[in-house]
């Protein structure tokens, strides 16, 4: 037993969890001066939050190296093999590989995305009449609010951050991630920052409520379920930044010899300006949060207008990352879009320089835009129209992708498989929902449908229609690479046509009753909008059916798939050079870049040779040998 | 093939090296980057608390008023430490061990020393009813120098774990990353602090 | 070993690009797309996507809504006809596998014509877009009247104040304005951010702590419609709904002065604790149907046909109250959380009434309320 305590895993975990209850208690006991009648139940929770996940991560040994390292005591052996995976168990423990992380950080995120998606569910059953069904206004104002939480943090951001995880290193022809241990914590942030935010459910008062905007001073007055987010929202952050940090390392110091810049694969770049726009902007909703967890906890006056705060402050901090952000749900999918279909249509990206430049422009533009949310919130009036204006532009960098998509696909061979459907798909519903976004950002309209069910038929339209299908077209894609296994494709076209379908039938109805007058987060509606929602339901339900076939085909098809080979799209870039799964390092000898990743139609081209002198295995560092050798 | 291949590697290649820069040390820009914004996003509140907010009010106003003169004596303090420090780093470099020792236990001392007086200051401008509770100046006040704190006390942690390897004869003139890397983080706390002093006290 | 399996792969998968394929279907293709585009912009322009124009601001507004399905129409239907017309023509056919498209690389050319195109017709969209913006914000020329209304936004109700009516300021828990004329509305919030949204007026604005917001809008039809708070306000955020009436001048003129009547009377009697039987009920329905400036109209929530209310989001008072004892009333008002009404629920009502009616002002209450249910 005391064995099991002292050595790292999940009873250490548990052990540590303990712990940091008992010690956040002891802490506010000692600061309220000795007295257990001070210590109220909410401080104690509000401490154990930021503690336990911290206490959770250190018993599963995420921290060990570092603390042996940093003590000057010899590293530990079984740090450096933390690596590869022979069994389901070896995904269950901090992992260094990046495949081995990348596959739990997707599995992870698609758990949430059903737990997000069932929220989902229930409310389009309290919506599917008006008055009250199921659920009372303050329970669907939960609902609504975690769904997107959930689905924002939880999903959409990590899942991309997961396919990136397990491909990039394998495209730049690299061992690793160039901080394997900042990877594991990264992950492991992630479980963490979901059951808090889940756990809300069970605060007294009920979960957060106040959106996943959480503005102030609904959120520093609302019940304590709302520190469930603000803390949640910290963790979910943190792992962002120093993913990011670790790609964008990655990504600068370890390609392979012959891999400039302008042969890197468009994933690659797009995930390199994503990464950007991570580490420069999540740091704004950290601080947003605490803001508002200072207000709420110590009693600050950030927010309270009596005391001489700014309520409207809360707004720019939080758009600031938040617009951002949706780009950080998008670009990811750019870039596996640029695979897909370079691919798919068997000819190279049209336009690459413009595709990378594209990214890079956006990414810009993305900073100058942030208080297109605000249009009607009150702010400064002048402040609106220069924003409209930037707003509008970044239509131009994104329809240069579209449209070099299009000329992409001209004269190729299509291959209308799983995951060129998805891609196609994407690219009509995203310029659906980015061209009601650019419907948005024109002024005299917005103050109208700010607020309404237009704006969340704009949501679905880039989040799923969007981001959503280019991670199915990756997650098809990449499977016989990640599993080593087939998906099945007949059940693959039917996930898509079923989702394409019911997705359409849920969410365009929604711009009309938007502009006819629905708000957006409320439980009631007034009668004349009952027909439409009730249609909206029953899609919708059909749409969270649709999810459940890819489920299938994803289980059973890991379970029993036919076997992939190393190459079955027959794609040049590097990561379809070694077997499927990849060896536990990779590649045996580094790759050597001799051309574009996406030339096809040139007959016998090669994007990477694998030539060179075979080092032996005592020359070689173990993975991560760049952050980790003991070399001070 | 490769799979049989596979299971008699026991570490993998080399990466190759396609930048000059020691990854540790972008890492650390890139985090420095993620920190400036989060000061960013603390002077944004600053700024919207003293010029946007409608009959905003700065220091002193009411009778409120903060102790320029204390916190600039220590800012030449924090700053002092960066030379310290800059010392220890030049003296690791020229293989210098005495030199490393004395100049991070000299950075350490005078880091704890501000810390010190800010908490001191802390308890003075309570005292006097500047809290973050009486009015959204003291919130940004403490939010501000709060976070700095925040930052100095875990740059402390980090010089003390620097200083301790550093007595243990870790680092060498070949191998003083891990003086190098840590130190920059400190610099840059010095740094921020001269923003923080400049906005907050004096302008 | 790995590297052998990928020449491998390639030698037999680059087993040639496949011979180009006839002419593009230009002509069908920009047959397809027209026709495309004109239903597209049709089922725009005929659906009845607005709720009716009460204000001279919304024809701006569903103006310009209009020009942007024209304008945006054409894009989507050029992405959606390409895609399907590569799918028709390019897709893989039984024996070309393994087959090439062609090398292509880009073509500067098209580059700017895709570039230019969007940025040119999003700049001229922005212009008239900001035009529009001044029209519908425009205040009226110097001379003209402006009728200005103050808002105020509580958890969960809307008040409102006309503070330059002639004869003195009128509280109200209903929003009457004239025809034709300009309001410019002044809005502020006690405790969340609430929003101001008329939908049939096509304005909306938050009102926000701590600041005052506006617009202005000109009422242009007759009518009654919805008002609605647009953002998420806490639990009652989706009961927050409110009728605007638009009359005629004549007939707002005789309102407010109705009102100024009843205002007058009640505060002609002193101190609501001075005053006796009849007084008291007169106090009582003021502050029902107006509320005090702190504490909210009940009228805004409540219908009571005798204070000429008909807010929905409680009770109607008309139905409930009958026999019940100044203890209850007064349990009601000050605890309202105690007891739920039935089909209603918890924390919609303000539980602050203890503290924002002052000790009279709850017994003239309950005694109107007393009285009113009597007769
Ligand atoms: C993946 C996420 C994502 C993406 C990519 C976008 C992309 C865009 N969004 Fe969206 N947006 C959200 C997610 C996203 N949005 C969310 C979640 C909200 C609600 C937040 C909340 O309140 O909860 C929101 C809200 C939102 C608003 C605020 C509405 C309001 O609350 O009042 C606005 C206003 O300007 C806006 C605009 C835009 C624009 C102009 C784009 C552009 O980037 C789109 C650009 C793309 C195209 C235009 C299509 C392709 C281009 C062409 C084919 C070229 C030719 C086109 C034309 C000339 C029209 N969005
Ligand atoms: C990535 C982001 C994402 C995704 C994928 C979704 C997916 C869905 N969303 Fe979400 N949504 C948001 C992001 C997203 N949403 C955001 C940001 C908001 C704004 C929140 C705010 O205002 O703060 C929002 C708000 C929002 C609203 C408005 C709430 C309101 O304003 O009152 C609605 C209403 O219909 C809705 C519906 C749906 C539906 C039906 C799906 C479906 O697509 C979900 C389908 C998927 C599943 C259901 C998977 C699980 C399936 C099963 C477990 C099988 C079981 C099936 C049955 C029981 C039938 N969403
Ligand atoms: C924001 C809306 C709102 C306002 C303002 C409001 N009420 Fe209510 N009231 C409600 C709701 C909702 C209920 C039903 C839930 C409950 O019983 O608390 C209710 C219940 C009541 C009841 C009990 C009815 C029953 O059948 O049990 C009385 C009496 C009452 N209100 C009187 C008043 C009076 C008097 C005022 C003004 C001083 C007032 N209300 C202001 C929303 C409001
Ligand atoms: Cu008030 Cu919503
Ligand atoms: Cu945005």
């Amino acid at each position: 037993m005391i064995a099991h305590l002292r050595a790292p895993g999940w009873y250490r975990a548990a052990f540590y969890i303990a712990l940091a209850l008992g010690l956040s208690w002891l802490l506010l006991w000692s600061a309220n001066g000795f007295s257990a009648s001070d210590v109220s139940g909410i401080g104690w929770v509000q401490v154990s939050l930021i503690s336990a996940p911290l206490f959770f991560l250190g018993g599963l040994g995420a921290f060990d190296y570092w603390i042996y390292w940093a003590s000057g005591r010899p590293t530990r052996p079984e740090d450096h093999s933390a690596h590869g995976a022979t069994s389901w168990k070896d995904y269950l423990r901090i992992n260094t590989d990046h495949k081995v992380i990348g596959i739990q950080y997707v599995v992870t995120s698609f758990f949430f995305m059903f737990i997000g998606g069932l929220m989902a569910m229930l409310m389009r059953a309290e919506l599917a009449a008006p008055g009250r069904q199921f659920v009372d206004p303050s329970a669907y104002n939960g609902l609504f609010s975690v769904h997107a939480s959930i689905l924002i943090f939880l999903f959409i951001i990590p899942v991309f951050a997961g396919l990136a995880n397990y491909v990039i290193p394998l495209m730049i022809g690299a061992p690793d991630m160039a901080f394997p241990r900042l990877n594991a914590v990264s992950f492991w942030l992630l479980p963490a920052a979901g059951t808090i935010m889940m756990l809300s459910f069970f605060a007294p008062g009920g979960s957060f409520a106040s959106g996943w905007t959480a503005y102030a001073p609904l959120s520093t007055t609302a019940p304590d379920g709302q520190v469930f987010f603000t803390i949640g929202v910290q963790f979910a952050g943190a792992s962002s930044i120093a993913t990011a940090l670790n790609f964008l390392v990655t990504i600068i110091t370890m390609r392979a010899p012959g891999m400039s810049f302008f042969r890197m694969p468009l994933l690659v770049w797009a995930n390199f300006s994503t990464s950007l726009l991570v580490v420069i902007a999540t740091p704004f909703v950290a601080a947003s949060q605490f803001f508002v967890l200072l207000d709420r906890a110590l009693g600050f006056n950030f927010f309270d207008a009596a005391q001489g705060g700014d309520v409207l402050m809360y707004q720019h901090v939080f758009w600031f990352y938040s617009h951002p952000a949706v780009y950080i749900m998008m670009l990811p999918g750019f870039g596996i879009i640029s695979e897909v279909l370079a691919v798919k249509s068997r000819k190279p990206v049209f336009g690459y320089r413009m595709m990378a430049f594209s990214l890079l422009a956006i990414v810009i533009l993305g900073f100058t835009v942030w208080a297109h949310h605000m249009f009607v919130s009150g702010m400064q009036s002048w402040i609106r129209v220069p924003m409209m204006v930037t707003t509008a532009i970044i239509a131009v960098p994104t329809g240069i992708k579209i449209f070099s998509w299009l000329a992409t696909m001209w004269r190729g061979v299509l291959k209308l498989d799983t995951p060129m459907l998805f891609a196609l798909g994407f690219l009509t519903m995203f310029v659906l929902g980015g061209i009601s976004g650019v419907m948005l950002s024109m002024l005299p309209f917005v103050i109208h449908v700010s607020d309404t069910y237009f704006i969340v038929a704009h949501i679905h339209y880039v989040l799923f229609g969007g981001s959503l299908f280019t991670i199915y077209a990756g997650v098809y894609y990449w499977f016989p690479k990640m599993t080593g296994r087939m998906y099945n494709e007949k059940l693959g076209k039917l996930h898509f046509w079923t989702t394409f379908f019911f997705f359409n039938v849920t969410f365009a109805p929604m711009h009309l009753i938007g502009v006819q007058g629905m708000p957006r987060r409320v439980a009631d509606y007034s009668e004349q909008f009952a027909n439409w929602n009730m249609a909206i339901s029953i899609a919708s339900f059909f749409l969270g059916l649709s999810t459940l076939i890819f489920l299938y085909n994803m289980v059973a098809s890991w379970r029993g798939g036919k076997r992939a080979t190393g190459n079955p799209w027959n794609a040049l870039t590097l990561e379809w050079q070694v077997s499927s799964p990849p060896p536990v390092f990779n590649f045996d000898r580094i790759p050597t870049v001799v051309g574009g990743p996406y030339e096809y139609g040139v007959p016998g081209a090669v994007h990477g040779v694998f030539e060179g002198v075979e080092t032996t295995a005592e020359e070689r560092q173990p993975a991560g040998a760049v952050a980790s050798t003991a070399k001070e | 093939m490769e799979a049989a291949t596979v299971h008699h590697h026991h570490g993998p290649p080399e990466a190759n090296r396609s930048s000059r820069i020691h990854p540790a040390l972008l890492g650390m820009l890139l985090f420095i980057i993620s920190e400036v914004m989060v000061f960013g996003a603390f002077f944004t509140a600053y700024f919207f608390i003293r010029v946007v907010v409608p009959g905003a009010e700065w220091f002193p106003f009411d009778g409120f008023e903060l102790p320029v003169a204390v916190a600039g004596v220590n800012t030449a303090i924090l700053l002092s430490s960066s030379l310290t420090l800059h010392w220890a780093q030049v003296s690791i470099k020229n293989g210098n061990h005495t030199g490393l020792k004395v100049g991070m236990l000299l950075t350490f001392l005078l880091g704890a020393t501000f810390l010190f007086v800010q908490i001191n200051e802390y308890a003075t401008l309570t005292r006097e009813g500047i809290t973050p509770q009486a009015f959204a100046q003291g919130t940004i006040f403490y939010g501000l120098t709060g976070l700095h704190g925040a930052h100095v006390f875990i740059g402390l942690l980090i010089l003390l774990v620097v200083t301790i390897r550093a007595f243990r004869g870790h680092y060498s003139p070949d191998h003083h990353d891990g003086v190098e890397v840590p130190g920059i983080y400190w610099h840059f706390v010095d740094v921020m602090w001269i923003v923080v002093y400049t906005t907050v006290y004096i302008l | 070993m790995a590297e052998e399996t990928m020449s491998e792969e390639v030698a037999d998968g680059q087993s040639g690009n496949r011979p180009r394929r006839g002419r593009v279907h230009v002509f069908p293709l920009m047959v397809i797309g027209l026709v495309a585009t004109a239903i597209g912009i049709a089922l725009g322009l005929l659906i009845d996507w607005f709720p009716v124009q009460a204000a001279t601001q919304a024809e701006d507004v569903d103006t310009v809504y209009h020009v942007l399905i024209i304008t945006s129409v054409p894009f989507f239907v050029l992405v959606t006809t390409i895609v399907l017309y590569c799918v028709w023509q390019f897709r893989e056919r039984p024996g070309e596998e393994g087959l090439d498209g062609p090398n292509v690389h880009g073509s500067t050319g098209l580059e700017i014509v895709w570039t230019a195109i969007p940025a040119i017709l999003l700049i001229a969209l922005c212009s008239y877009a900001y035009v529009t913006l001044r029209d519908i914000e425009e205040a009226p020329a110097a001379g003209e009247p402006e009728l200005i209304v103050e808002v105020t936004g509580q958890q969960f109700a809307w008040t409102f104040a006309y503070p330059e009516a002639e004869g003195g300021a009128v509280k109200s828990a209903e929003l009457i304005l004239p025809k034709d004329v300009s309001v410019k509305f002044n809005i502020k919030a006690l405790d969340v951010i609430h929003d101001f949204w008329v939908p049939e007026f096509r304005m909306k604005i938050d009102a926000v702590p701590g600041i005052t917001t506006s617009f202005r809008v000109t009422p242009s039809k007759l009518g009654s419609w919805s008002v609605v708070c647009a953002e998420l306000c806490g639990v009652g955020h989706a009961l927050m709904r409110q009728k605007v009436t638009v009359v005629s001048q004549e007939r707002f003129d005789a309102w407010l002065a109705r009102k100024q009547a009843g205002g007058k009377a009640a505060a002609g009697g002193g101190a609501a604790g001075e005053a006796d039987g009849g007084d008291k009920a007169a106090i009582g329905k003021t502050l029902f149907a107006e509320g005090n400036g702190e504490a909210t109209a009940c009228g805004a929530c409540h219908a009571l046909s005798d204070a000429g209310t008909s807010g929905a989001a409680g009770p109607n008072l008309d139905d409930v109250l009958q026999g019940w004892t100044p203890a209850q009333l007064t349990e009601a008002i000050v605890d309202p959380n105690k007891a739920i009404a039935e089909g209603f629920t918890e924390g919609i009502m303000p539980a602050n009434y203890g503290e924002t009616l002052t000790k009279p002002e709850l017994a003239a209450l309950v005694t109107y309320l007393e009285e009113t249910a009597a007769k």
